[in-house]
């Protein structure tokens, strides 16, 4: 990431979106498309946080709910939500949020490690926080998010990060 | 510089000849004397040689020539073949697979002197160096309607020349008869025609014609990109030149020594009990290759993605239907409405067809697979003493791509372990009264809508009583419980992880070992095994595996609003019973049909919701091998064809799930996995309870 930065001029090209009232971002690199809500197939015994699967042009994309995957409050889906659709190590996954906002180019040097609690996300879940034009955007780290099967990786690495903290 | 497809097409040619140089070195160990076998290997590694001599890959050229050289030597009889000749044989058809590898992968340099040594010990007193160029001009006259003929290097030049994409033609000038320098006409001729191409043969030679020591007549062979029309017209605009006449030179594909390659030449079938299988083998080796010269190389994933995009395509004229549905209750029936249905029907049989086409552009032949087998048991074979006769048959069953890329590893376990742990030694053999030799068949061929693939063998068999005790030992299942098993049940044991080790099972080893993770991979592909076994007679293994993965028929399903497909394979019938007729066994609910106690589960709850508690229910019974449960179900919406998609590594597998496939409104049904639900029930009921009910 930090690698890119240098190469486009030390800016950030972040899709910005709303998510239980907080700002959001994603590095566009990883988004392939934004789609409206569509009908959702409900994968049962999959993980709570899934919320089934789409058809995307004849692909079969799984969904997660990333209110869900973050612990936050149940939201009503409205005609603003979205699924953002991003490819990360070969896989392909849709992510439900809120509403999209914009496409942000952000100075690399405005984005800052992620403090110890966001508004209960799990820190381990993000890349870090960019302060730019009064806003507050959340920078998620995508890897974290969706490799599940790395949980348990993930939460030795928070305990030794609250150990040091 | 040779081009990417000249370098695919000389690959493609390598690849044949690797082929035939493999299964007729196996038959000649069997035959060491059979002159069509050495013949065909002779033509073989003369063909390589020609080939990678003129596309520059010099070591391949050396190594191929010392191999023709040898072949040469066993041909006129000065040479007998050895089991020690032919292990170097193999050794040399090894390092000429990496020498192919060094093209295709950029592999390190392979040294190819040490093997080369080793054939050239076996060479007689008078050294390589006779017969290094010494290649016996097999004339034959392939061009037709002309007395003169092609040399065999003349030939392998032409068919060099066809690699690079131009023609050969026979060319005959008659110079007119009153003509008085006929040396400046030939000149002419051969300068005009150089420009053309290349000039690889002149009757009479060109210093004759230079010289005009000719009487009227010559003629030529050119290499060109030019057309035959162009040339004699070319030619014809010289003047006192009185007629010309091109003939295009047809070599076959493969070697144009016509005597004895319409002989007896056993190559496509690599070892059969026989041995030889007539000249319809040899027959189709060559429509195999000029198959091959018409066949495009295409990734997988890309017929994948056709299929997707036929699948929308699909998508589309549903809704197109149902938009002419809107229309007609609308207007009712007008012309325009016609002509929107007509339109939707075409749309529909068109996306049909263009699935059909894809699925069988997926289809490759199981030789593929099998190919590799022949040399392999032999290797085994060799290594262990024994004595194995190996009989391939079905190599052109046709199976999907994926299912080939699957089925690999399996049938080499299977096959290794018939080797190793089936056939007995020789010596063994004799004491129990078998033939010196053991056999082992590798078979696949149609069965209704499934592939089937035989791995049997004539060794000495499983010993069902004590698997039957291990089990018991192992607590899989009570002692009471194992003397009612059958012996199938009892040998299906040994596809259990870890079960069955060595010395516990057969009186060797290993017989057991891996086929838990053999029955994994075939499972994986929607395939299944079973083995049959009778101690002291041999064991069977029975592969059936799907036509394809791609596409099944499936019945489908309605469940808490969301429609799962069952797999049709795996589906015996479907009834609908009152409530009243679900009993309970301990903790199960059980149906009984006609006289058989089935465990029974309700798939909305299986999957975590609500049950299902209507005054009918539907039950769809599910079978796989002897084992049946029954499924309650909301609704049976009927069968359809289903295009099998994965549900992704993301979610990873999930219990009671296979997959996932699109339905005409574009929205995702699940597959239902028979089999995983099927083992998992019957897991869960106390099976003791379900025999004393029985």
């Amino acid at each position: 990431m930090a690698q890119k930065a240098e190469v486009t001029g030390r800016e950030e090209q972040i899709v910005v979106f709303k998510l239980a009232e907080q700002t959001y971002g994603v590095d566009i690199g990883a988004v392939a498309e934004i789609i409206r809500m569509e009908s959702i197939t409900r994968v049962p015994r999959a993980p709570e946080f899934v919320e089934g699967v789409i058809n995307l042009r004849g692909r079969i994309i799984p969904v997660i709910d990333l209110r869900k995957r973050f612990g936050l409050p149940e939201g009503e889906q409205t005609r603003q939500s979205r699924i953002i659709i991003v490819e990360i190590g070969g896989m392909t996954i849709g992510m439900i949020v809120d509403a999209v906002l914009e496409v942000l180019r952000i100075p690399a040097e405005t984005i800052e490690p992620p403090p110890a609690v966001v508004d209960g996300v799990d820190v381990a879940y993000l890349r870090g926080i960019a302060l730019w034009e009064e806003r507050m955007i959340i920078l998620l780290n995508l890897q974290k998010i969706l490799y599940e099967n790395e949980r348990e990786a993930l939460e030795e690495a928070e305990a030794a990060f609250e150990a040091t903290a | 510089m040779f081009s990417d497809a000249e370098i695919s097409v000389f690959l493609d040619e390598l690849e044949e000849k690797i082929q035939i140089l493999n299964d007729n070195f196996l038959l000649l160990e069997k035959e060491a004397d059979d002159p069509q076998v050495l013949q065909e290997i002779f033509r073989a590694a003369h063909t390589v040689k020609g080939s990678s001599a003129i596309m520059g890959y010099d070591r391949m050229s050396r190594l191929t020539h010392e191999m023709e050289n040898l072949f040469d030597n066993l041909r006129q009889g000065r040479l007998r073949v050895s089991t020690e000749m032919i292990d170097v044989l193999f050794e040399a058809l090894d390092t000429l697979k990496s020498l192919r590898d060094e093209i295709t992968e950029q592999a390190a340099p392979v040294d190819i002197e040490p093997v080369v040594a080793k054939l050239r010990r076996f060479l007689p007193g008078e050294g390589a160096e006779n017969m290094a160029g010494g290649i016996p001009a097999a004339a034959t006259s392939s061009s037709s309607g002309s007395a003169f003929s092609l040399t065999e290097a003349e030939e392998e030049v032409i068919r060099a020349a066809y690699v690079r994409g131009m023609q050969a033609y026979w060319i005959k000038v008659v110079v007119d008869a009153e003509c008085q320098m006929k040396s400046v006409r030939a000149y002419l001729v051969f300068q005009t025609l150089q420009e053309q191409g290349e000039i690889i043969k002149a009757v009479p030679p060109a210093e004759d014609l230079q010289e005009g020591k000719f009487d009227t007549t010559f003629e030529v062979v050119l290499l060109t990109q030019e057309d035959a029309g162009r040339i004699r017209h070319l030619l014809l605009t010289i003047s006192e030149i009185a007629d010309v006449s091109v003939e295009t030179i047809n070599l076959p594909e493969d070697e144009a020594v016509s005597v004895t390659a319409s002989g007896v030449a056993g190559s496509s079938q690599a070892v059969t009990p026989a041995g030889k299988q007539g000249a319809s083998g040899a027959t189709r080796e060559r429509e195999e290759g000029v198959k091959q010269a018409k066949t495009v190389r295409v990734d997988v994933q890309k017929l994948d993605n056709l299929m997707n995009l036929v699948g929308e395509l699909v998508i589309d004229r549903t809704r197109l239907d149902r938009f002419a549905a809107i229309f007609r209750s609308r207007y009712g029936s007008d012309d325009l409405v016609d002509v929107l249905n007509e339109i939707s029907n075409h749309l529909g049989q068109l996306t049909n067809d263009l699935q059909e086409q894809i699925m069988k552009a997926r289809m490759l032949p199981i030789a593929q697979v099998f190919n590799r087998f022949p040399r392999m048991v032999r290797d085994l074979a060799h290594k262990l003493g024994k004595e194995i006769n190996f009989i391939v048959e079905g190599k052109d069953t046709e199976l999907d791509r994926n299912v080939i890329e699957v089925i690999g590893d399996p049938l080499i376990h299977l096959l290794r372990n018939a080797v190793d742990h089936g056939i007995e030694s020789p010596e063994e053999r004799v004491r129990v009264g078998k033939p010196r030799t053991g056999t082992v068949l590798l078979k696949a061929f149609h069965q209704e809508n499934h592939i089937v693939i035989l791995v049997k063998d004539d060794g000495r068999g499983m010993d069902v009583e004590r698997i039957r005790k291990k089990a018991v030992e192992r607590g899989l299942v009570d002692a009471e419980m194992a003397g009612r098993l059958t012996e199938r049940e009892i040998l299906n044991f040994v596809f259990l992880p870890g079960f069955s080790t060595a010395q516990e099972v057969t009186d060797l080893s290993g017989r057991g070992v891996g086929l838990d993770v053999v029955r994994k991979n075939i499972e994986q592909i929607n395939g299944h095994i079973e083995m049959n076994s009778v101690l002291g007679q041999g064991t069977e293994f029975e592969i059936k595996l799907p036509l394809t993965l791609a596409i099944i028929r499936a019945l489908m399903v309605s469940v808490s609003g969301e429609v799962y497909a069952f797999p049709l394979t795996n589906v015996m019938e479907t009834i609908r019973i009152s409530p009243q007729e679900v009993k309970r066994i301990q903790n199960t609910e059980v149906i009984i049909v006609r006289g058989k106690v089935l465990p029974l589960i309700c798939l909305a709850e299986y999957f975590g919701g609500q049950r299902i508690g209507d005054s009918r229910l539907y039950v769809v019974i599910i079978g796989v091998g002897n084992r049946r449960v029954g499924v309650v179900v909301e609704e049976l919406l009927g069968e359809q064809e289903i295009v099998i998609k994965s549900l992704g590594e993301y979610l990873g597998r999930i219990p009671g799930l296979s997959g996932a496939t699109i339905l005409g409104d574009g929205r995702v049904a699940l597959i239902v996995d028979a089999r995983a639900l099927t083992q998992e029930v019957t897991r869960g009921v106390a099976e003791e309870a379900l025999y004393a009910a029985s």
